[in-house]
């Protein structure tokens, strides 16, 4: 089924939905529990968002919205930490963003196929991000200001730094399998 | 007078990203209570044809497709998928992937679920399929830990709570040991005799036919070649396409007149193996005990062992008799709970995998669990790389292990982007570069077709005609493979370990260890049709042959 | 290294609870705090003694959460310390009454009752939230979100992750493995930062791509037994028993009542008790 439909919601979108939440569970853990990356003040880097991003951009917003919620909330429930809505949505709204480009690619190698997917990553990582740190000054009582250093600015930067690293080279995997299974 | 439930008149197919046809001008018809086996080798159109039988060509797969498909008086193509879904049950190759929930009696009813039947329909269903296939002790447990037998089972009885009036079988035994496949076969039997249509998809035709199949469907490159009966042998079919048992081989490479491979003389064997200098031992297991978790059972128990130089293994065992555990302590992925292991004389506990790595070469079952780099070169670089080998010799390594495997012309191509054969060359090409002494392999064929494997450990452990060695014997002094196939252990080992119950029951020459039928059952590995010609006919051939070198001996 | 849920059954009253009234009495709880922005002590505290009951109810070890809590803790300490030290403002704009006596570097008193209360306030949601995972069995998610009023869809992808966790979970250990045989060392990632994420490569590419791969099966397997084509019936049933309406309608009457209080009657804003202004001046 090669003609994307950007919004198309059917057997395809559950299961690469469900991929990419048990994905992003499993890789926020392993980097959570396992191999800590290294943190620079409260910066803390998830290279799963990496990969939230990329099945955003391969399977379109649906799959990014739903890998995102259900993925955030996996992941936070394996590590022990509950179960927070307002980042969950805002981790489905980083991968819902990026989904959107999903018709316009054909060429996943393409020079400018990745810099359009990192451009519209990180525009997802930023309405995502702030959505979550907003919301927090509802919930959380907090100001303005401690929500964009407290909570946006490492959420941010840490997302940012991963997706522009390990997007791409996700994506020109990615090419090599689909050029082995037309569909 | 009831329709026949499946007609094919005229079947052809061609993906729309393909230039040739899958699959061209199929007819066939089934009757109720009758079952197909369908052989051929890989790329021959197996899945395809099966997928237009299901349904999912043309709706979930585009392409050309011209002919008819009938169930049952009406065409597939304009079927409703819930129709379809109820007349068609389709077990695929691999039911870790069919399988969509967490846990069995929820798996079993998904289904059902799906056709949004009444509750006490669904559970009057699932229980139905269970108790046919005997499986009520499972409902409560989760998928994930069921044993691949189970799993296979758990799936079909998914299939038969949509009581469907055909069923189809994709490659149903390739993840099973021997015992677990003959148990398989022996329920697609039944359910053929309860009288549903069977269509059963198999290259291992040797197994396949203690189901019983009344009628053989053999496909070369998208055609059929041979479509009848199974008594008396098809000529027709390629006995290095497809297993057949061994009798079939001797018979039909006599009829043939084919003259023998010169590979599989006798003589040509035992000089290659029997000439090679035994000695030096490189790993030795010290009373090895191991368990996963404090609180968890050993997993082995008292184990020695030593791989000697010369040594070309195969390991035999029961799913989950702790072979891949057993192995994965040679490079030190494990260390052992009590006792040792000693790499070159050095105990694996002082010593780091990478370490160990530079002298024993792992290869994992899977090739897609370790590919991951843009060019083939960049993946065989990175095991060097990390071993932290100099320029030169690194890049001198790779051009060798490159053409050692024949991946020449491909080194800049993506790993991920090469076929399931050339994937799993890379991966021996990535060992190879790390220039290890020794070569160990898990279930190095698993998930191959019978030509390919048999050309793929052709090309690693027998020599090629021309006398040179064999590209084990070249690079490596010692070589150790896991296997659920016993005619591998047959053909290719000089050393055979049988591991089960915690420890190793068997270890010795395949002649002596294969020759003791009670102790094989036991630990459920089942004697096939070349073991018992090779046996019977052993004091004329001094040493195990492969079924083509056998039938000069009449 | 096998990834487990958190899940393990415990015969409690809070297991006992329909999980659906769990997420209606999750969400009234923060709702209730959230909508009218309650910030009055009165209202706040005995919320807050209420979860604490709930959460020792669910008798969790304590050895579960105490990586939760500490990073709770951390994070808190962090946010609040941020909030009322360097910017001091946050919630209500009475917390910077100027007239509020100093106590140290800019802290007055009224930004230090808040940051105790926002401590408290925080909490009361955090340890109704804490216990879900593992109190909660994975497998009635879905469930629980369909009879929610949730599509078929969208409740059936839930499912679907979890049961896919643990396979990845074994991909990823397994790909661990295979390549510390080519002499990765996971443990020593060396370099940069840019350097050490990118040698993460080899860990994510092949467990990420054979899933793709996994999908499409996955996908003819489902097509095949009819997913999507009529509205499914979910086999589990979810009863609703005497405990489940009270609780549901504890949180729809705390909410309300927070409502009325704040909207009808302007109770539930900030305010600095005397007490503790006595107490620390
Ligand atoms: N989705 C697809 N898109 C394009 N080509 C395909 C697709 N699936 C199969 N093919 C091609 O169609 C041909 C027949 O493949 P098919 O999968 O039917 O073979 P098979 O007999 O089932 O092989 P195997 O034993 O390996 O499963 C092959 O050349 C294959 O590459
Ligand atoms: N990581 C692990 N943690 C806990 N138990 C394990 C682990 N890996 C394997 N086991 C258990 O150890 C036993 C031996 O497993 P192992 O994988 O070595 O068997 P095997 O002989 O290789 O089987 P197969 O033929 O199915 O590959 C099994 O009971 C298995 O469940
Ligand atoms: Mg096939
Ligand atoms: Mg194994």
């Amino acid at each position: 089924m090669n003609d994307k439909s950007t919004w198309e919601f059917g057997t395809r979108q559950v299961v690469y939905g469900a991929i990419g939440a048990a994905l992003y569970g499993v890789f926020s853990w392993a980097t959570n529990i396992l191999f800590p990356l290294p943190a620079a003040g409260n910066v803390t880097f998830r290279p799963a968002v990496a990969v939230l991003i990329f099945f955003a951009v391969a399977y379109g917003p649906w799959v990014g919205l739903l890998a995102g919620f259900i993925g955030n909330m996996i992941g936070d429930g394996l590590s022990g930490w509950g179960f927070y809505w307002n980042w969950s949505l805002g981790n489905g709204l980083m991968g819902m963003i990026p989904g959107l480009i999903v018709a316009t690619i054909s060429d996943f190698r393409a020079r400018s196929t990745i810099l359009k997917a990192v451009g519209w990553g990180t525009l997802g990582i930023i309405v995502g991000m702030l959505f979550a740190s907003l919301t927090e000054m509802f919930v959380g009582g907090i100001d303005l200001n401690t929500a964009l250093v407290g909570y946006f600015t490492p959420a941010f930067l840490g997302n940012l730094v991963v997706t522009v690293i390990l997007l791409p080279i996700l994506m020109i995997a990615f090419a090599g399998v689909a050029a082995r299974r037309g569909r | 007078m009831p329709e026949s439930p499946l007609v094919i008149e005229n079947l052809s197919f061609q993906y729309r990203t393909r230039p040739e046809p899958a699959i061209e001008n199929i007819s066939f018809e089934l009757k109720p209570g009758e079952m197909l086996l369908i052989a051929g080798s890989s790329g021959c159109g197996k899945t395809t044809l099966a997928r237009c039988i299901n349904g999912l060509i043309p709706r979930s797969y585009r392409g050309k497709r011209n002919g008819r498909v009938l169930l049952h008086g009406k065409d597939v193509a304009e079927m409703q998928i819930a129709d379809m879904a109820q007349i068609v049950g389709t077990l695929l190759q691999d039911p870790e992937r069919q399988i969509v929930a967490s846990n069995v009696y929820n798996e079993i009813a998904f289904g059902p679920e799906n056709l949004g039947f009444p509750r006490a329909e669904i559970i009057a269903r699932v229980e139905q399929a269970m108790k046919r296939l005997r499986i009520e002790h499972l409902r409560d447990r989760e998928t994930f830990n069921i044993s691949g037998g189970e799993k296979q089972k758990v799936a079909l009885a998914g299939l038969l709570a949509m009581n469907p009036s055909i069923l189809l079988l994709d490659e149903p035994l390739a993840s099973l040991d021997p015992a677990s496949a003959y148990e398989a076969l022996e329920v697609f039997r039944s359910l053929t005799d309860e009288g549903k249509t069977v269509v059963l998809i198999e290259h291992r035709v040797e197994d396949a036919i203690t189901a019983r199949p009344d009628r053989l469907l053999y496909m070369e490159t998208g055609q059929v070649k041979y479509f009848g009966s199974i008594k008396d042998l098809p000529t027709e079919i390629n006995h290095r396409e497809v297993k057949l048992p061994a009798e079939w081989v001797v018979k039909r490479v006599r009829q043939m007149g084919e003259k023998i491979d010169k590979r599989s003389s006798p003589a040509d064997k035992t000089e290659s193996i029997q000439n090679v200098e035994r000695g030096e031992s490189l790993v030795v297991f010290e009373n090895v005990d191991f368990r996963y978790g404090d609180e968890t059972p050993l997993v082995l128990q008292d184990v020695n062992l030593t791989i000697n130089r010369g040594d070309l293994i195969a390991v035999l065992g029961p799913n989950g008799a702790g072979k891949s555990t057993l192995v994965k302590h040679a490079i030190g992925l494990l260390k052992p709970t009590r006792g040792h292991v000693l790499v070159e004389g050095k105990d694996t506990r002082t010593m780091s995998v990478a370490q160990i790595a530079r002298v024993l070469g792992y290869v994992f079952q899977s090739p897609t669990h370790m590919l991951f780099a843009p060019t083939v070169r960049e993946e065989l670089e990175f095991g060097p790389r990390n071993l932290e080998f100099k320029k030169e010799v690194m890049q001198q390594a790779v051009k060798e292990s490159i053409s050692t495997v024949n991946l020449n012309g491909l080194e800049e191509y993506p790993p991920l982007g090469l076929s399931f054969g050339q994937q799993k060359r890379t991966t021996i090409a990535a060992v190879l570069a790390m220039r290890s002494k020794i070569m160990i392999m898990d279930e190095p064929t698993a998930g191959q077709d019978y030509a390919n494997y048999t050309h793929f450990m052709d090309a690693m452990c027998r020599p090629p005609a021309e006398g040179a060695q064999s590209l084990v014997a070249a690079n490596f002094a010692a070589t150790m493979f896991i296997t659920h196939d016993l005619d591998l252990a047959v053909t290719y080992a000089n050393r055979v370990l049988l591991v089960g119950d915690r420890h190793v029951v068997a270890d010795g020459p395949p002649e002596e260890v294969l020759k003791d039928f009670d102790l094989l059952r036991r630990y459920r590995v089942r004697p096939t049709s070349l073991l018992r010609l090779n046996l019977e006919l052993l004091s004329r051939t001094g040493r195990f042959l492969t079924a083509e070198a056998l039938a000069a001996y009449d | 290294m096998l990834v487990t849920w958190k899940y393990r059954p415990r015969n409690t009253f809070i297991q006992r609870l329909d999980p659906r009234t769990r997420w209606i009495f999750l969400f009234s709880i923060i709702l209730a705090l959230t909508i009218p922005e309650i910030w009055d002590y009165r209202i706040v505290f005995p919320l807050f003694v209420l979860s604490l009951t709930l959460f020792f109810m669910a008798r969790i070890e304590w050895k579960d959460v105490r990586r939760a809590f500490i990073y709770i803790f951390i994070l808190v300490f962090f946010i609040v310390g941020l909030n009322a030290l360097f910017f001091g403002r946050g919630g209500p704009s009475s917390v910077l009454d100027p007239s509020s006596p100093v106590l140290f570097f800019g802290v007055t008193v009224s930004k230090a009752w808040f940051a105790i209360t926002q401590v408290t306030r925080m909490l009361t949601m955090a340890l109704l939230a804490i216990p879900i995972p593992y109190t909660m069995d994975p497998n009635i998610y879905g469930t629980a979100f369909k009879r929610m009023g949730v599509s078929d869809k969208v409740s059936f992808t839930i499912d679907l992750a979890f049961r896919f966790l643990p396979t990845f979970a074994r991909d990823l250990t397994i790909t661990v493995d295979a390549q510390r045989a080519r002499g990765y060392e996971v443990e020593k990632l060396k370099g940069g930062l840019v350097a050490r994420i990118q040698r993460l490569a080899p860990l994510i590419i092949p467990v990420v791509m054979q899933s793709t791969v996994t999908g499409e099966e996955v996908i003819d397997a489902m097509d095949l037994r009819a997913f999507g084509t009529a509205p499914r019936s979910w086999l589990k049933e979810l009863r609703y028993a005497a405990r489940d309406y009270f609780m549901i309608a504890l949180g729809v009457a705390i909410f309300i009542t927070c409502c009325v209080l704040k909207w009808g009657f302007g109770i539930g804003g900030f305010f600095v008790p005397e007490f503790f202004t006595r107490l620390v001046t």
